[in-house]
């Protein structure tokens, strides 16, 4: 054994290494500059016959090894990290879980337009509250017989917006944590499947980074990923692999560092003699090379035993962790060599310092490696003082502050927003040919246009009134525009501490959401809110929003509701509540015929250990009661 | 003066009323006292069934010695070893010291505990399904586990058809010279006490229940003879209280109605209730009953609520948190594992309105249970700006009865 690739695997390096020279190097500084994404040199990779390196030939892969594989991403990293990572994400995250888990069927649907490059994959885990806890995914499929309709969204995915299939990790059983998630093939163009524009990244900005909205996406039974249930199994399986890409990301990204820095410290001449020969430098270069060529042994060990299929989660995490980790290092390093150069853009080694931050963040950060590492070193071991979770009911599913509510949110063109709007409203039932007077008491009104501190001026009021009356609403705002700004008396502000609205529509113009605020609507039959942010709080709690300027926005609706002077509003009726709270899902507990003692899989058992999700049929043999010690055998299963 | 019955040939009713008793249990109010029943079989063996309780013991020793007349005890089968039944176990060894005890193991083991002198060598202990015959008579016994303790069993005579239920099909009241339910109006004057005795004392035990009542519905069961109250003999009337025992037992109410419970401090969350029963009522929904949970016992509260299909509960907010008694009657519901039901919340309160959101909470945690959207929040008291909400939820009651 002498640690070394075989020929083989450097004439295959040298094939990429020449490809990434001649097509990428050109052009890397203007893809970074311009946030592009390469779709030309992605395409000769396909060509090149290395987007499905570690996939059989039958499905128009290679054919070759993971060692291969995480080669090419090293070679393409050492110059740009941004195609790096695309390599990475499509060929690991994206084509890997329909290699491994998909049936016959999908792996010839997908398989050859992916491997062969015609076509770009994608993977979404990731969650506003989901991302190194996957328990936490909120992205749900419903099961609708035939297909399931997908609610949800999913951020930072890379590839997103360019890749053509996505993997996407979604709950199909609620309450239950990881073992109701399931993994869905999804296509770029179904309805209701839609992207935000590409993050504003530090680096790797050649990737394509985005955020995905499902919204009623129907996605087919047959796209199911294996079995339901199996999605957070899928998703562990893949990432652990999709840690050896992202370990060769690193290596790549610091290999390109290093080789700049040794190649300018030769160059550059200080006191007389280039700076390499001050030591200074010259052990820096040491450290940099010892440590490259760590990560490289602990990345080929990894890649060689996925190949051998003995299990490697721990030695791929220890790679990626590690690779990751020293990547920083070296660019830092490889900077500080350049010295004032360095600083500059338009030098490789500026990029590369920050193209390698992320590779200690993403597939697991590197304290989640850690947890995996010293997981699989020392077991699952007991949380000393941890107290147990708490009882009582399944986790509850995604509800802001005001409960269930639609939240259809219409961004884009203002106008088409705003019709989009009023037609909804319309089919809830509202007549906007009625109205109370803008100075109805909030708890009197059926309707209130409330202003936020998104209002800015005290003249854009002139917005809120004459849509106030528009709506043939009440006027109200939030706290601070009637105590800090005072644009309207005490008396119409709503909230916890204020007035409370509990009539039919409620629409929040420039309002964010504070928790204070939202406790003060939480009985609205309807919520509306137009803000400029899209991530303000209250598009969570709302059944419509417009994402855009309440300037532009109110005036639209303004005229379109503009019937004159109002008829008087006829007594208000209450309206349903357009989302009824989601019902619970039937479980099996158990009774114990010793006692009357009922384990429910919500709980779990506490004092044996057993963590909440376990499902009755699953408690471990010699498990008994933990109130009088009755066996499992005298325990009856009931549904509830 | 022994004061036996006859129940069927060779069967007597021995036990005793109770009418001293103040609390059964020494939790839930009796009006109308409470029987203890015992019964002796006469066959080539003669079999003492279960013991009473003290309040009892000479009624019931001179019932025995009249029925027995003069013959020896041979047997005495034990199928529930809760005081109120075996109280007098040791005197009955006492004056028949070669009776041989048959009941389960785990019966054993809390006699023990009580503090009875058993003789295990005079202890016969059956498991489930097995028989024993004194003659013309074959028993089988059934394990009754967690109906509502865990050492119970019920007997079954197969050659007359007699179900010995233990503290199933058992209700509150002394029997008052009568005994069997057709002696009775059951289902007037009886059924709330018998509704207020099972959902209080076995009320949680919906699933053992229901796994007994399986096991038993292989039987033919021509007698039901409980430990407390009339023995069943009627056709018609042990199918009525089979289905009432299935309607608890699974937790379905018996019908669509409405129980409103309140607790208000000087009046105005009552008056917010009973502006809702009368708003009800003008929406043809009168099948409602009415509490003040401050100045009613909570064993009536549950029984009602194992009845009724709605439940209202109108609450004022005390120390910041629900009003005392109606937080012991949601607890006293979670306990007994109330299940099934639609609630609708009122609440009140005068600077800081919280009970609704804590009563919200509180039900949230119980199974299968539906909170309405439609409520009522009203400060200190009910006002016009809570008319329409009232309104709304008056309907919404109203629409789902009328479903």
């Amino acid at each position: 054994m002498n640690f070394q690739t075989t020929a083989a695997h450097e004439e295959f390096r040298q094939k990429v290494r020449a490809f990434a020279e001649a097509e990428v190097k050109p052009i890397a500084f203007t893809l970074d500059k311009e946030n592009r994404f390469p779709n030309e040199i992605v395409k000769k990779m396909g060509e090149l016959g290395i987007m499905g390196l570690p996939y059989e030939k039958e499905y128009e892969g290679a054919g070759a090894d993971v060692l291969s594989y995480a080669i090419a991403v090293e070679e393409l990293s050492r110059i740009d990290g941004g195609v790096g990572v695309i390599l990475s994400a499509h060929t690991s995250l994206g084509t890997y879980p329909i290699a491994a888990f998909g049936n016959e069927e999908q792996k010839r649907k997908y398989l050859p337009d992916l491997c062969s490059g015609r076509k770009y994959g994608a993977f979404g885990l990731t969650e506003p509250n989901a991302g190194s806890d996957a328990g936490g995914t909120e992205t749900i499929a419903e099961d609708k017989g035939d297909y399931y309709l997908l609610n949800g969204e999913k951020i930072f995915i890379t590839n997103g917006g360019e890749a053509d299939t996505y993997v996407v990790f979604t709950v199909t059983t609620p309450g239950i944590g990881t073992k109701g998630i399931s993994a869905l093939i999804v296509e770029r163009g179904w309805e209701g499947f839609t992207f935000e524009p590409h993050y504003d990244k530090m680096g790797i900005r050649s990737s394509a980074t985005c955020q995905l909205n499902f919204n009623d996406v129907k996605v087919p039974k047959e796209n199911l990923l294996g079995k339901e249930g199996q999605g957070f199994k899928i998703a562990m399986a893949t990432l652990d692999g999709g840690r050896i890409g992202i370990a060769s990301q690193a290596l790549g990204i610091a290999q390109g560092a290093y080789e700049a820095a040794v190649e300018y410290a030769k160059e550059r001449i200080q006191f007389g003699r280039p700076i390499a020969t001050q030591q200074a430098i010259a052990f820096k270069i040491a450290d940099m090379a010892t440590k490259l060529d760590c990560a490289r042994m602990l990345i080929y060990r990894a890649a060689e035993m996925k190949q051998a299929h003995v299990p490697y989660g721990k030695e791929a995490a220890m790679a990626k962790m590690y690779a990751s980790d020293i990547a920083l290092e070296v660019v830092n390093d490889a900077l500080q060599i350049h010295g004032g150069a360095g600083f500059m853009k338009g030098m490789p080694v500026e990029r590369h310092y920050r193209d390698a931050k992320i590779t200690t963040i993403y597939e697991g950060t590197n304290e989640i490696q850690r947890v995996v590492i010293s997981g699989a070193i020392l077991g699952k071991m007991k949380k000393s003082g941890g107290a147990p979770k708490a009882a009582g009911g399944p986790p509850a599913p995604a509800v802001g502050e005001t409960g269930p509510r639609k939240k259809m949110i219409f961004k884009g063109d203002p106008a088409e927003c705003a019709a989009k709007l009023l037609e909804e409203l319309k089919k809830d039932g509202f007549d906007f040919t009625v109205g109370q007077p803008i100075d109805t008491p909030i708890v009197e009104a059926e309707r209130v246009v409330s202003a936020g501190q998104g209002v800015g001026e005290r003249e854009n009021m002139k917005y809120i009134e004459d849509a106030a009356r528009a709506f043939g609403a009440a006027i109200g705002s939030s706290r601070p525009v009637a105590e800090s700004l005072q644009y309207l008396p005490l008396n119409r502000y709503v909230g916890m501490s204020g007035q409370k609205f509990k009539g039919n529509l409620y629409v929040a113009c420039g309002i964010s959401g504070a928790v204070q605020h939202l406790k003060g609507i939480k009985d609205a039959s309807i919520i509306v809110a137009i803000n400029t942010n899209a991530n303000a709080k209250i598009f969570k709690n709302c059944d419509y929003g417009i994402v855009g300027d309440l300037k532009v926005v109110l005036p639209i609706l303004t005229k379109a509701l503009d019937t004159g002077d109002k008829n008087p509003a006829p007594p208000m009726v209450k309206m349903k509540r357009s989302v009824p709270a989601p019902k619970p899902v039937p479980r099996k507990i158990g009774v114990c015929l010793g006692c009357g003692f009922e384990y429910d899989p919500y709980v779990g058992d506490p004092t044996s250990e057993i963590a909440p999700g376990t499902e009755f049929k699953s408690l471990p043999e010699g498990w008994v009661c933990p109130h009088c010690g009755e066996p499992l055998a005298n325990f009856i299963e009931i549904e509830v | 003066m022994y004061n036996y019955r006859k129940v069927t040939d060779d069967l007597y009713w021995v036990g005793g009323n109770d009418r001293r008793l103040a609390l059964f249990e020494n939790i839930h109010p009796l009006y109308h006292g409470v029987s203890y029943n015992a019964y002796v079989l006469l066959d080539k063996k003669t079999v003492l069934i279960d013991t009473a309780d003290w309040a009892v013991g000479q009624q019931y020793f001179e019932n025995i010695n009249a029925v027995l007349d003069g013959r020896n005890l041979d047997v005495l089968v034990i199928n529930h070893v809760e005081p109120d039944h075996a109280a007098l176990i040791e005197e009955v060894l006492l004056r028949w010291p070669k009776v041989k005890i048959i009941t389960t193991r785990k019966a054993v083991t809390i006699l023990k505990q009580f503090g009875f002198p058993i003789d295990i060598d005079k202890v016969d202990m059956v498991d489930e399904g097995d028989t024993r015959s004194f003659g013309k008579h074959t028993f089988v016994f059934v394990k009754a586990e967690m109906v509502h303790w865990p050492e119970a069993m019920v007997s079954y005579d197969t050659t007359n058809g007699v179900l010995f239920s233990a503290d199933a099909f058992g209700t509150f009241r002394s029997l008052d010279g009568k005994l069997f339910s057709d002696e009775y109006d059951f289902r007037g004057e009886w059924i709330d006490d018998a509704r207020r005795y099972l959902t209080n004392i076995v009320g949680k035990y919906g699933p053992p229940v229901q796994h007994l009542l399986a096991k038993a519905s292989g039987l033919d069961i021509k007698f039901i003879c409980p430990l407390h109250g009339p023995v069943w003999r009627d056709p018609m009337d042990i199918a009525y209280i089979l289905d009432k025992y299935v309607h608890w037992a699974t937790y379905e109410p018996e019908e669509k109605g409405v129980m409103i419970v309140y607790g208000s401090m000087y009046g105005h969350t009552e008056n917010a209730a009973e502006v809702l029963a009368h708003k009800l009522c003008e929406r043809g929904i009168t099948n409602t009953r009415m509490y003040d949970a401050s100045s009613t016992h909570v064993s009536y509260l549950i029984s009602d609520i194992f009845k009724y299909s709605h439940l209202v509960l109108a609450c004022v907010t005390y120390n910041l948190g629900i009003f005392p008694p109606v937080k012991d009657f949601i607890h006293d519901m979670q306990a007994l594992n109330v299940q099934n039901r639609t609630v609708a919340i009122m609440e009140n309160g005068s600077w800081a309105i919280r009970s609704g959101s804590l009563i919200k909470e509180e039900i949230s945690k119980m199974k299968r249970m539906r909170i309405l959207d439609e409520g009522v929040t009203m400060a200190s008291s009910l006002q016009s700006q809570n008319m329409p909400d009232l309104d709304a939820l008056a309907d919404a009651i109203a629409a789902d009865l009328k479903k």
